[in-house]
């Protein structure tokens, strides 16, 4: 045990059969190879949850000011301008028909509406588009947290050969081939030329002022009780209490940026393929935000469901019981009332839908 | 056994004397809000870390660090798992589940 320095003879000895009793619980749990050794589990207590009052549970879910751009990567006007013409150019693919707009559509919530991404050749990808609405705040990027930013993630697509299908050398010869390229990228990386880290940190500045747009949940959080029905106000109370959604749907943009297994009956072992060590981790995938959630059904990472009733339907059994399913899923015993109470409080999540101007491309 | 544990740790970290508790909280490793309440810990070959779960969710705080390999599985709220460790080394220690959640073990 630690170099606990304790005082008192009565503290001291207690202390000791403290010591002797974890010892001995060590030993007992201990493994056998070379490794660290895992003691006995001690119960410990802790806090009863704060019943805070609504207020306070209100202040959790209320939209932060700014955008937050990393140091290594601050916003420039010029980067953006770039970015975005970058990010809707299907000369970024191989065959010239895909940009990433193609499958990350503000029209669909920045998805793409579809089950499961296509790809080169209208081949269907493995998974389904994910929204990159409020991606900015984001922590680890893909539905198995294979991307750590980005910045680096915006270069997996364009040359992965199911995707884009576009090598990296081609794809700079070709915008070194179009003048006005030369002139975005000097304007935004001066004297840099055009590089592959350029190409990354200009479409994450673009990705990150992809903002979920003012939703009437909003009003309501900022003290507007008529914003939201009296059912959503209820399927609020639901999501952070009998429903337990808030233990992983958390805060304002309602993600943890973690990973679960949530029951689904497929077979993609998700973030498994780089944590499957942890059995909590075979089966699963990244939370997902829930802002403009009613904009891009079908929703999961298989695309598996149609509407939101499917999935509280989903969470409401429990889904299928494994060894990796999340000990925070289980049967949630919800009435039919409560149920379509929830679904009302999910579609006050979405945002007044800008239109988005797309840029002309250079020739 | 597993009442007189409950008083030990509850004397280790809670203890009343607040001498007690503040050197004692130093080996151990709090949950709450999902964030390890370290970055960094120092101990000695052969000594343990307790890691305490006093959220309100399942963590699951593991290593791959070679020599010092552990996974506590899936440990719910209100448990506190103890982990000795015996090779001397810097020990990543993450949760499985929340990636935020990040730390170092340094033994010597
Ligand atoms: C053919 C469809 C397709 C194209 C084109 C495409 N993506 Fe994706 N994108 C996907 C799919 C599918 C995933 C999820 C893959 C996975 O997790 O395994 C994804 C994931 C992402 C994510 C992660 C979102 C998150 O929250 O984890 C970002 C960001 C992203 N794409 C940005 C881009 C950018 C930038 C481009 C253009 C350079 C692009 N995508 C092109 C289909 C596409
Ligand atoms: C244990 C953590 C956890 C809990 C609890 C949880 N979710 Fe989820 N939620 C997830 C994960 C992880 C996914 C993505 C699962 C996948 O695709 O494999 C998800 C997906 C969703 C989606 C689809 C999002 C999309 O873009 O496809 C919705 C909607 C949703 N959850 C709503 C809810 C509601 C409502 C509740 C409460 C009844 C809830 N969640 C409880 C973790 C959780
Ligand atoms: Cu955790």
């Amino acid at each position: 045990m630690p170099n606990i320095v304790f005082r008192g003879p009565v503290l001291r000895s207690a202390a000791l059969a403290c010591l002797a009793s974890i010892a001995a619980a060590a030993l007992a749990g201990s493994q056998t190879f070379a490794a660290a050794t895992i003691g006995a589990p001690i119960t410990v207590p802790v806090p009863a949850p704060q019943k805070g009052s609504a207020e306070s549970l209100k202040d959790e879910y209320r939209r932060p000011a700014e955008i937050p751009f990393p140091a290594s990567n601050p916003f420039t006007p010029e980067k953006l301008k770039l970015g975005k013409t970058l990010y809707y150019d299907t000369r970024l693919s191989g065959s010239g028909a895909q940009s990433c707009a193609s499958c990350h559509n503000p029209g669909y919530g920045w998805g793409d509406g579809l089950a499961k991404g296509v790809g080169d050749g209208m081949k269907e990808l493995k998974r389904r588009s994910p929204t990159i609405v409020n991606a900015a705040w984001g922590l680890i990027f893909m539905w198995d947290g294979r991307a750590p930013s980005l910045e680096e993630q915006a270069l997996g697509p364009i040359q992965a050969a199911v995707e884009m299908n576009m090598p990296i050398e081609k794809l700079l010869e070709r915008l070194n081939s179009i003048t006005e390229y030369k002139t975005l990228f000097e304007a935004a990386f001066p004297g840099e030329g055009i590089t592959p880290a350029g190409i990354g940190k200009a479409i994450a500045t673009f990705e990150r002022t992809a903002i979920s747009g003012w939703a009437p949940f909003d009003s309501w959080i900022d003290g507007d009780a008529k914003a939201i029905s009296a059912s959503a106000q209820r399927g609020f109370a639901l999501f952070n209490g009998k429903a337990q959604c808030n233990t992983c749907h958390v805060g304002w943009n309602f993600t943890d940026d973690s990973f679960h297994d949530i029951g689904l009956p497929d077979a993609d072992i998700g973030r498994g393929a780089f944590l499957g060590v942890a059995v909590k981790m075979r089966q699963a995938f990244k939370t997902p935000g829930l802002r403009d959630i009613s904009r891009r059904s079908p929703f999961m990472h298989d695309g598996s469901m149609a509407t939101l009733e499917a999935v509280v339907e989903h969470y409401d059994t429990g889904g299928v019981a494994r060894p990796s399913r999340s000990d925070l899923i289980k049967p949630l015993g919800l009435t039919v009332e409560e149920k379509a109470d929830l679904v009302a409080f999910l579609k006050t999540l979405s945002g007044s839908s800008d239109v988005i101007a797309q840029p002309i491309q250079p020739r | 056994m597993k009442r007189f544990s409950t008083f030990c740790y509850a004397f280790a970290v809670f203890g009343g004397v607040s001498a007690v508790a503040a050197v004692a909280a130093d080996q151990s490793v709090h949950q709450k809000g999902r964030v390890f309440s370290v970055e960094a810990l120092k101990v000695k070959t052969g000594e343990a870390v307790v890691f305490v779960n006093d959220d309100t969710v399942p963590h699951n705080v593991m290593s791959t660090s070679a020599g010092n390999e552990f996974n506590l599985g899936s440990v719910a709220p209100g448990t506190a798992m103890p982990v000795k460790f015996d090779k001397a080394g810097s020990v990543q220690v993450i949760c499985a589940i929340h990636p935020r959640m990040k730390m170092t073990v340094t033994v010597d």
